[in-house]
């Protein structure tokens, strides 16, 4: 894809305080049961109490979200609706299921069914800001939102005309799927402390999250917080094959490793997953290193709260302590490398500027 | 002019059959595939008739030369991969590896079908439960990921899910990736296997007929559910003829639009539904008068075909095409029912005849039309709109024409 896109405006749900951006990170906030909730803010902002009682968790965070940074963006209009969840609204599609089990198939209550269909919150998005125009969902593990973003740029290099698009993750760790994960040793046997998931990078598995993170996105370069030159997914590469799709992203983008000066990576505490990531940033040896990964756990859609750290610290000019994992002089964040893995190998790189 | 994108392969399992014989056997004969469930196991398998294909898991993995029991494949997977087998009958595999692939598929409850048999076992306190390689397979994606690494198809796959339009949507993202020049060729559709879940959900939701269902009539009283894929290889014309690949239609104009009305139901005069089909074909650069045969969403629900009935009207006012929903025939197949009923239509336009809606008896009131109730031959179609709406206010439409 030729032309460049903006981050608008970002917004995110997540174990820290980040709703309210000037919180972020006063104080952080940490869970030592090797799963982080996000912080439920105040939903009846956007939706109605009627509505509240009915809702899962994954919806109320999902409009939540999506519609403040609608209004973070202060435009009228959104011209299309893109999301990605790898698991939808697993609460309650568990409610269903083990109702229908129980039940023996008789006297189901429908409202779980529905709110189980995964572009359920999509559909809210729309009523609620009346975008009757284009809306799409993708439910493909790590990669759910990463493609949502990727449909979006897409999208804003088929057109010449001003374009702002809604595009979202969000995903909730209920006590079921994580016993699920765990019997298939996503987590660390270990209870650790999630401010410290880093440092137990030599044993295998990471740590649970959650949360829900949206950005407006445009092909107009005013008053926004970044560009997103490129993205790339990887459904199942290696670290020379991710190394060489950087180095391409570079190329056609005319820069060298050089000018990279700060990489946010989603290392997540696994050991084959922190291997991966000293091969990828042995070429950076001058560039900043941050992570996210201890700060929200991990989760599908964990790349959605990678991308609105990533805008944020880029239109900050800062990079907050607690994200880094190694620190070069530099004098302002000019281009940046983001880099998401999975514990399967889902792949996800971004090449973002600033470019106020 | 953005280049032609056009269909050079097509793959498809149903309750109609396997493959594009069985299928259009099946039409021409007016032949529903709708029958009491064999292989569902559900307290209500008696009460309900569905769409359900007629080979077992352990016929389609033996299909697919892989053990056929405690191989984590579902029978959403299954289906999926036979329906991509066919697909890729008389096309070289060599080029899925040899220039850029993308596989975008479409799933509505990834392995329910399976999972739901075991999930009191997952959850329960055993770390290693029976059926340990079935644990992760509810996720939409777990056939996209299966059958990628089955073919070897790169480097771009995804998992779309958009309730009853998913299928639908994948082809359009296939069309977008491959005129940016992105890839060289799609393999997009979709796939759902028949789940006590979605039976009991569109139960509770009292929108299954326990009879035959009969869309676009007064007396309509539900869908029946369905399973199956559908995969379409698409690819640009010069592409096509580059390789000498026949050209089985050209994928000529498509539109997704919401509602932005209600979670479950759609606007209730159908303007959701009229500006998708006016806007997919403006898109393939046609008049509402060129359309020769609509391929309805259909799904025989009160709310459906008051909506659709209404669109239609009011788009074609006084010069309605040819429509039918072929529904009747393999049930409403969920995520995998945009591209399997864009097939039929396919199908129809090649072999110029036209699907009659089934069992239609009286029309609904205050609506002048009704659908082509019984098969016609011989006919010219030129092109074909195929609509597909889901939840979530959820509306696409494909053109397709004769190439």
């Amino acid at each position: 894809m030729k032309q460049p896109i903006y981050i608008k405006s970002a917004c995110a749900i997540s174990p820290q305080h980040s709703f309210n951006k000037e919180e972020f990170g006063k104080p952080w906030t940490s869970a030592d049961t090797n799963l982080l909730q996000a912080i439920q803010p105040d939903h009846s902002q956007y939706i109605s109490p009627v509505a509240i009682r009915r809702m899962s968790k994954l919806l109320k965070m999902g409009i939540s979200s999506g519609m403040q940074c609608v209004k973070e963006a202060g435009i009228n209009e959104i011209h299309g609706i893109i999301t990605g969840t790898g698991q939808g609204s697993t609460l309650d599609m568990e409610q269903f299921l083990k109702d229908m089990i129980r039940l023996n198939e008789e006297a189901l209550n429908p409202t779980y069914f529905i709110q189980s269909t995964n572009n359920s919150v999509n559909g809210w998005l729309a009523m609620l800001t009346k975008c009757t125009a284009y809306n799409q969902t993708y439910v493909h593990r790590g990669l759910s939102f990463d493609l949502a973003l990727f449909d979006a740029m897409l999208m804003l290099n088929e057109t010449t005309a001003t374009k702002y698009l809604l595009v979202g993750g969000f995903d909730n760790m209920t006590d079921e799927y994580y016993i699920i994960k765990d019997k298939i040793g996503y987590w660390k046997k270990d209870r650790i402390n999630s401010l410290e998931l880093l440092l137990h990078n030599r044993s295998a598995g990471t740590i649970a999250g959650e949360g829900s993170a949206f950005v407006t996105v445009t092909n107009n370069p005013e008053d926004t917080m970044c560009a997103l030159h490129s993205i790339e997914l990887l459904p199942d590469a290696d670290a020379a094959e991710t190394a060489l799709t950087i180095n391409n992203i570079l190329q056609a983008n005319n820069l060298s490793p050089d000018d990279i000066d700060t990489i946010v990576c989603g290392m997540n505490g696994d050991k084959d997953n922190q291997l991966f990531f000293d091969t990828i940033l042995a070429d950076y040896p001058n560039a900043t290193i941050a992570a996210y990964k201890h700060l929200c756990g991990e989760y599908d859609t964990a790349s959605a709260f990678g991308t609105w750290v990533t805008a944020t610290i880029i239109k900050n000019n800062h990079v907050p302590e607690e994200l880094i994992v190694k620190r070069n002089v530099q004098k302002k964040i000019q281009n940046a490398l983001y880099c998401n893995r999975t514990l399967l190998n889902q792949t996800t790189i971004m090449l973002l500027s600033n470019n106020q | 002019m953005a280049e032609k994108i056009v269909v050079t392969a097509i793959g498809i399992i149903s309750a109609l059959g396997y493959g594009q014989e069985e299928h259009i056997a099946a039409l021409r004969s007016s032949k529903s595939g709708m029958r009491y469930p064999r292989y569902l196991q559900s307290v209500h398998a008696k009460e309900f008739v569905v769409g359900e294909a007629d080979k077992s898991d352990k016929d389609l993995a033996a299909l697919m030369d892989l053990p056929t029991s405690g191989n984590g494949y579902t029978r959403t997977t299954l289906l999926a991969l036979t329906a991509v087998k066919d697909l890729l009958k008389n096309t070289d595999i060599e080029l899925l590896h040899k220039e850029r692939t993308a596989f975008i598929n479409a799933d509505t409850v990834g392995g329910m079908c399976s999972v739901e048999n075991m999930y009191m076992d997952f959850i329960g306190p055993d770390t290693k439960p029976e059926n340990l390689e079935y644990i992760d397979t509810l996720d939409c994606s777990d056939s996209t990921r299966r059958i990628s690494k089955y073919y070897k198809i790169k480097p771009f796959e995804a998992t779309i899910s958009t309730a009853c339009s998913s299928s639908a949507n994948a082809l359009i993202l296939g069309h977008r990736m491959i005129t940016q020049g992105l890839v060289k060729r799609a393999i997009c559709g979709g796939c759902d296997a028949l789940s006590r879940f979605t039976l009991n959900g569109f139960n509770s939701l009292k929108n299954v007929d326990r009879n035959l269902c009969r869309p676009f009539d007064q007396n309509r009283m539900g869908l029946n559910l369905g399973e199956g894929a559908g995969y379409l290889m698409l690819e640009t014309e010069a592409s096509a003829n580059e390789r000498g690949a026949e050209i089985l239609a050209v994928f000529s104009g498509y539109a997704n639009s919401n509602d932005a009305y209600h979670p479950t139901a759609p606007s209730p005069h159908g303007e959701g539904a009229y500006r998708t089909m006016k806007e997919a074909i403006e898109k393939a650069g046609l008049r509402t008068g060129d359309i020769s045969y609509i391929n309805a969403h259909g799904t025989a629900t009160q709310n459906n075909d008051q909506s659709e009935g209404e669109a239609i009207e009011t788009l074609f006012t006084d010069n309605i095409p040819y429509f039918s929903s072929t529904k009747p025939y393999t049930g409403h197949t969920l995520a995998a029912a945009g591209v399997i009923e864009a097939i039929l239509s396919i199908y129809g336009m090649q072999q110029s005849f036209i699907i009659p809606n089934l069992n239609f008896e009286t029309r609904m009131e205050g609506m002048s039309l009704q659908p082509t109730a019984t098969l016609k031959e011989n006919i010219n179609i030129a092109h074909i709109l195929s609509n597909s709406f889901g939840f979530g206010g959820n509306n696409v439409s494909l053109v397709f024409s004769k190439s």
